[in-house]
């Protein structure tokens, strides 16, 4: 095919410089394409490039050729011919070219002899994910381009380097592609999932790359020859693991025998397609064929342009979060803008700009989730249906606050205001009970104010205004959340939460449009913090001790000699002191959730959610004995009464891990996945599951399905029933009669029948609630809606189990920061009641109980955002009944771990990120009927006689 | 039948004009009308007597007419039936060949098997109650207009069926789409499609040469396609697999779930193997190797993305009784969940056996 007279492709006009420079006069140093092209030559050149990193306006890092104006992702497509000798300047240690061997010493200088023809990713190690790769494209001596199937005759013909049309270059990133088109002698970047265009005829080579997580491409009515082979194929998979890197090139003639047309171009992963990764392929009848760049990192909100001292926006602009174990930072804007925002969780857009997501420094799966998003925005909500490892791109086009999250670690939070900043404010003006109520004052203009919209869509179905008591809460959630310095910390004498000084404008029913000048005064106001952290200690205060320990996974906390955070903790319940601290800095054990033990109570088996390992550690002296590899997001783990075997659910994939009874697991030791959903069904992503009291059932709270799973060990599943918005924790009666669900964000527990599986009702939490109207403005929040004499309130429960002895279910929320208490003893759950609330922490999450010294049970109750683990008193004979009787610290004094050999400093978040809690013996109906008393004795836990028979107390009366 | 005599015209006059494929310059830029397989005309949604066909047409190319429906299944599963096929060559009385498939909707759905140089037309019902739910093609040539997917994407209109009105797809299995190329929704809910809910199936296009590779005993042979006396379709799923065994005689049965095949000794047995969903997969067999398409060179184990395909030709040589499964996806995760199933040999093999519907509990 000749080459049509193309005018070159750079609609962007922050992109035509570089094309006019490069046109005007191209000398090595401005592009990355070796020219004059000398074919069949026998001398190979010596080419030296010099390369330059930069961070680009939005964050993201990139490389530049030194003296273009321009860093790009991908960075400078290096074109040079076999035999070549390339040297690369300006490179760090972590920099290698796919396949070739570095032949320099240095660190800096990257040297290699491009022997074999091909195209080659080049990347720095470190920050792959987020920017620093790009091509070198080596050209056969002979001038040979590929082949490409004619589709006319059907035959593979091969095709020479002057016959090519354009190429592009095409990286598969997490779930973006970031390209290029190579055409007229020059480059042009196309950033983000652009519109590739050629007319039709066109021989176009297209250099498919990837890094990071596999892909597998595929491009409408086309097809292609597998390089060096004659295998035709329309899909190619690009290697999959974390740090691989893959390149497949091809040939086609644009619209061979097809036409003209929008061919869409995708990667074929299912939740990679689910979250953004496609672009167009814009065939045209006749030229000139114009692609159109994507979101680009150039392009910032003005405002932060003007900051920054940066070109204004000229185009979409691309936002990007990079996805982490961090405590708090677990979606982290790569524009670090926390100066204003205090979180590194927040980003500012410009309408029309895309808001992009790369998992680069985690260890597990996620989705990428709406939580919330102006109400019919366009392309909301985001979801995908299995969770997965990758990214995630989105246009926003409507002004407003979206929120992100991930339904497995449904407190990872990422937020993205789009802001309109040609949008006239004029609020409406507040009356001075209003004003004094909310200690704010109407903005009379000039300063810039935030909109976050009128009303915002839950991914619960709710929807609601942004001025209403559940706007702000949900706000207050996402700066406490991840925001570490705000989380409560029992070693300062009060806790003083900060939010962001800025001013925004929200809508509340009945008065309209409002103008709040600091959102850190509002929140600070309206939830009136500021508290006094108070130290309970239950044995001075009370007189109460436990038996034996209780341990908390302070999942948080940040160790010396390990990346990854978390920590379990235990607490001696006699004394009321932390007695131990594992960080395991040997497995870089990665943020640890929860927890059980074996029949003699002499391990700690221990689930690490952002990672797909299990850990086992000797529970009196924390020596670690073995780590394997369970499966993605190990949640939960429990034992069979019966057998022993260790079930551990899989979070991030689709059933339960059956583990044989082994105080040392192996690899082998691993028996199967058994699933708990039917084939083809959508995948459960079960989280906190429950074992029968004989060992015989399980059941799961499937996290994306919104449903739960009853399954008999003996005959398979026996029933999976909806129940509600992410189903995320079980709890059991003792008897085995009935189960319960937390339906995080439905607000509701669900009560199953354990025979049948069959739902019996849904306990209400928020039966009382009013999200809507302001407290103090148009009336209460709270109010006794259902009329059953109590207003209580409660929102997003999480783990909730019933006592040892049936009498009393303890729920922890997360959203209200309270603990809900519940009358089961009633052996029909239709007569069972709300009995009070008590205040929790923020992030309040773990919930177990555990055995009393002299009788009765303990609730002990672990908040994720502070450092202190609640004690409850669960003892019906006892004056503290159902009152905090504890309130005690989870840092050690030592400021050390307890590891063995070397105990680790603890050098952040201290004691932070309670969540899974299992108190030792284990008190529960089944497996504390199952602990040797030589086991009790020799460990001096002293359990009285109705504790050792919690459901059959008739069996102690002498 | 009213447009059959459009079409057999159709196909006459491009006979007539041709001599042979090959003189016909291959220049396709510009606006050279007669030498374009489509007519990309954005109203057209009939075929008509004045679309060009590709000008390689061989007296003996087949037209498949095709219907199919979009069903749900008892277990909330989404799939495609086969509502009515006929088949015909020139002006010969087409055949019908319905009844060689299942009556009931199927996953996979129905596999259409075609050569190089043949043409179908594919009309989709709609029997979801809702929606758009269409069949988007891989591999065979079709234009713009036969997309199957969402105005947003093709930016022309919404290429699928509505409840209330069917749209009908044309694709031509030109000269190098020899394959086997998976279909399934691209509209059902959203502008990816359904195709992890059942909305799947399988359009094989035969070689012209009417030959494959074969692992002939641990020896790669060609073998005539006339020599394949069982036909075995299987998807590669995120929990399971899915799979159809064609006969000798062009029946189709659903065998659903990690099925168990069997068949004869000695007997040639050709597996066309598709991946799709979110997972990546390795495929082996424990008792015989693949020949890798790419290399064609014999492999023990090949990995497998979603809607990659593989189609390997294998002699049933080695007797195996049954018992433990010996085919099965190496991922970690699928192997501990008995991703797996028995590849039966024996002296008089005979029907692969169905597991049935799955249960959706």
């Amino acid at each position: 095919m000749k080459k049509s007279n193309l005018i070159l492709s750079a609609v962007v006009v922050g992109t035509m410089l570089l094309s006019a420079m490069v046109l005007a006069a191209p000398p090595l140093s401005l592009s990355g394409i070796r020219l004059p092209q000398i074919f069949n030559s026998a001398y190979a050149a010596t080419v030296t490039y010099d390369f330059v990193t930069e961070t680009l306006p939005n964050g993201q890092p990139a490389y530049r050729l030194d003296g273009s104006p321009t860093a790009t992702i991908p960075g400078p497509t290096l074109i040079v011919e076999e035999g070549d000798v390339v040297t690369i300047n300006g490179v760090d240690d972590d920099f290698s070219v796919m396949d070739q061997t570095d032949t320099d010493g240095s660190p800096s200088i990257y040297t290699f002899t491009a022997s074999t023809p091909g195209t080659y990713v080049y990347k720095d190690e470190s920050s792959a994910l987020i920017g620093l790769f790009g091509a070198v494209i080596v050209n056969a001596a002979s001038g040979d381009a590929g082949s490409y199937v004619d589709g006319k005759s059907g035959s593979v013909t091969a095709v020479d380097l002057n016959e090519l049309d354009k190429e592009f270059v095409m990286f598969m990133v997490g779930s973006t592609f970031w390209g290029s088109e190579i055409n007229g002698g020059s480059e042009s970047p196309l950033w983000t999932n652009p519109t590739i265009s050629a007319v039709q005829g066109d021989l176009v080579r297209f250099h498919i790359l990837s890094v990071g997580p596999g892909h597998t491409f595929h491009l409408h009515a086309h097809r292609w020859v597998d390089p060096g082979t004659t295998n035709i194929i329309d899909t190619k998979l690009m290697d999959e693991e974390q740090v691989g890197e893959d390149s497949h090139v091809f040939i086609v003639a644009a619209g061979d025998q097809v036409g003209s047309g929008h061919w869409q171009y995708h990667c074929h992963v299912f939740a990679h397609m689910e979250a953004g990764m496609h672009g167009i392929f814009n065939v045209v009848e006749t030229g000139p064929a114009i692609s159109e760049a994507g979101a680009s990192p150039y392009n910032i909100h003005p405002v932060l342009a003007d900051i920054l001292g940066v070109d204004p926006p000229s185009g979409p602009g691309l936002v990007t979060f990079e996805i982490t174990d961090e405590p708090g930072s677990w979606f982290k804007n790569t524009l670090d803008i926390s100066g204003v925002t205090l979180t590194k969780s927040l980003a500012l857009a410009n309408p029309g700009d895309s808001v992009n997501f790369v998992m680069s420094q985690t260890g597990t799966v996620h989705t990428i989730t709406s939580l919330l998003w102006p109400t019919g925005a366009e392309h909301m909500p985001m979801d995908e249906v299995q969770s997965y490892k990758g990214g995630g791109i989105v246009p926003l086009t409507e002004p407003g606050l979206y929120v992100f999250t991930c339904k497995i670690h449904p407190y990872m939070f990422g937020g993205v205001i789009v802001d309109d900043p040609d949008t006239q404010i004029d609020p409406t003006p507040l009356g001075e009970g209003v004003l004094s109520l909310l200690g704010t004052e109407v903005s009379s203009g000039g300063s810039m104010l935030l909109d976050l919209g009128e009303t915002i869509s839950l991914v619960n179905g709710a929807t609601i205004p942004t001025g209403s008591d559940l706007a702000l809460r949900l706000t207050k959630t996402f700066f406490v959340a991840t925001t570490p310095s705000n989380w409560r910390d029992y070693n300062e004498e009060s806790w003083n939460p900060s939010y962001p000084a800025v001013s925004v404008k929200a809508n509340v029913v009945g008065i309209g449009d409002v103008a709040v000048i600091n959102l850190d005064t509002l929140l600070n106001v309206y939830f009136s913090e500021g508290s006094e952290n108070e130290l309970v200690n239950p044995s001075d205060a009370y007189g109460i001790t436990g038996v034996g320990e209780v341990w908390v996974d302070t999942q948080f906390e940040e160790t010396e000699g390990k990346n990854k955070p978390g920590t379990a903790t235990a607490v001696d319940t006699t004394t009321w002191e932390v007695s131990k601290k594992v960080a395991l800095p040997g497995y870089n054990m990665n943020n640890p959730h929860n927890m059980w033990t074996d029949r003699d109570q002499t391990v700690i088996y221990q689930t690490e959610w952002f990672s797909n390992k299990l850990s086992t550690f000797d529970r009196e002296t924390g020596e670690p004995i073995s780590q394997i590899v369970v499966g993605e997001a190990p949640s939960h783990v429990m034992t069979r009464v019966n057998n022993d075997k260790i079930h551990v659910a899989l979070n991030g994939e689709e059933g339960v891990v059956e583990i044989e009874a082994t105080t040392a697991p192996s690899q082998s030791d691993i028996d199967q996945i058994i699933p708990m959903q039917g084939y083809g069904q959508n995948p459960t992503h079960p989280h906190a599951h429950w074992m029968s009291s004989t060992g015989d059932k399980m059941v799961t709270p499937n996290s994306f399905t919104h449903d739960s799973t009853l399954y008999d060990f003996n005959t398979g599943i026996i029933n999976k029933q909806p129940t509600g918005v992410l189903a995320i924790a079980t709890g059991m009666t003792p008897d085995d009669n009935y189960y319960v669900v937390a339906n995080l964000l439905s607000s509701t527990i669900s009560v199953m029948d354990m025979n049948t599986g069959d739902k019996v009702r849904d306990l209400e939490l928020l039966a009382d609630y009013n999200p809507i109207p302001l407290d103090g403005i148009t009336g209460s929040v709270a109010s006794d809606v259902d009329g059953d004499g109590n207003i209580i309130v409660a929102a997003l429960p999480i783990q909730t189990p019933i006592s040892p002895d049936g009498k009393y279910m303890v729920t922890a929320n997360t959203l209200t920061g309270n603990i809900l208490i519940t009358d089961v003893s009633d052996p029909d759950p239709d007569n069972w009641f709300f009995v009070k609330t008590l205040p929790c922490e923020a992030g309040c999450h773990g919930v177990q109980f555990g055995a009393k010294a002299g009788g009765g049970y303990l609730a002990y109750v672990s908040g994720k955002f502070a450092n202190d683990l609640i004690v409850i008193d669960i003892d019906d004979s006892s004056p503290s009944n159902l009152e905090i009787v504890g309130k005690v610290l989870l840092t050690s004094d030592s400021g050390m771990t307890t590891d063995t050999p070397t105990p680790k400093e603890v050098t952040g978040n201290d004691g932070m990120g309670g969540q899974g809690v299992l108190p030792v013996p284990v008190a529960y109906n089944g497996w504390v009927q199952n602990i040797p008393q030589s086991v009790l004795d020799d460990n001096s836990w002293e359990l009285s006689c109705e504790q050792r028979n919690p459901i059959s107390p008739e069996s102690c009366i002498p | 039948m009213r447009y059959v005599h459009a079409i057999l015209i159709g196909v006459a006059i491009p006979l007539i004009l041709t001599a042979t494929f090959l003189a016909v310059p291959s220049a396709i830029t510009g606006n050279n009308m007669a030498t374009k397989a489509f007519d990309n005309s954005k109203d057209l949604e009939q075929e008509t007597s004045a679309n060009t066909l590709p000008v390689a047409e061989a007296a003996s190319s087949k037209i498949h007419r095709i219907t199919l429906s979009a069903e749900q299944l008892s277990n909330g599963l989404l799939a495609y039936k086969m509502v009515s096929y006929t088949v015909g060559v020139g002006k010969g009385k087409p055949a019908d060949i319905t009844s060689k498939y299942p009556s009931e909707a199927t996953i996979p759905g129905p596999t259409i098997v075609m050569s190089e140089g043949d043409r179908a037309f594919l009309t989709i019902k709609n029997n979801l109650g809702s929606g758009i739910v269409s069949v988007h093609v891989h591999g065979v040539h079709y234009n713009i207009i036969s997309d199957g997917t969402l105005m947003h994407i093709n930016d022309i209109k919404d290429e699928g069926a509505t409840t209330k009105k069917d749209y009908q797809y044309h694709w031509i299995a030109g000269p190098g789409t020899a394959g086997t190329w998976p279909y399934h929704d691209h509209t059902f809910a959203g502008i990816n499609g359904a195709e992890n809910r059942g909305l799947f199936g399988t359009v094989i296009v035969n070689p012209a040469s009417g030959t494959v590779k074969a692992n002939n005993d641990g020896v790669v042979t060609t073998v005539p396609l006339s020599g394949i006396t069982k036909n075995i379709v299987l998807y590669l799923g995120d929990d399971a697999f899915w799979g159809t065994e064609i006969k000798s005689d062009g029946t189709q049965r659903a065998l659903w779930t990690n099925p168990h095949l069997i068949a004869a000794d000695n007997e040639l047995v050709r597996f066309h193997l598709i991946a799709l969903g979110t997972d990546m997969h390795e495929f082996t067999m424990d008792d015989y190797e693949i020949v890798d398409p790419v290399t064609s060179t014999l492999v023990s184990t090949k990995p497998i993305g979603p809607l990659e395909n593989l189609q390997f030709t294998l002699r049933a040589d080695v007797v195996f009784a049954g018992g433990d499964d010996n085919y099965r996806d190496l991922q970690a995760s699928n192997a501990l969940m008995g991703v797996q199933g028995i590849f039966e040999v024996s002296p008089s093999g005979g029907d692969s056996i169905s597991s049935g519907i799955p249960d959706a509990f």
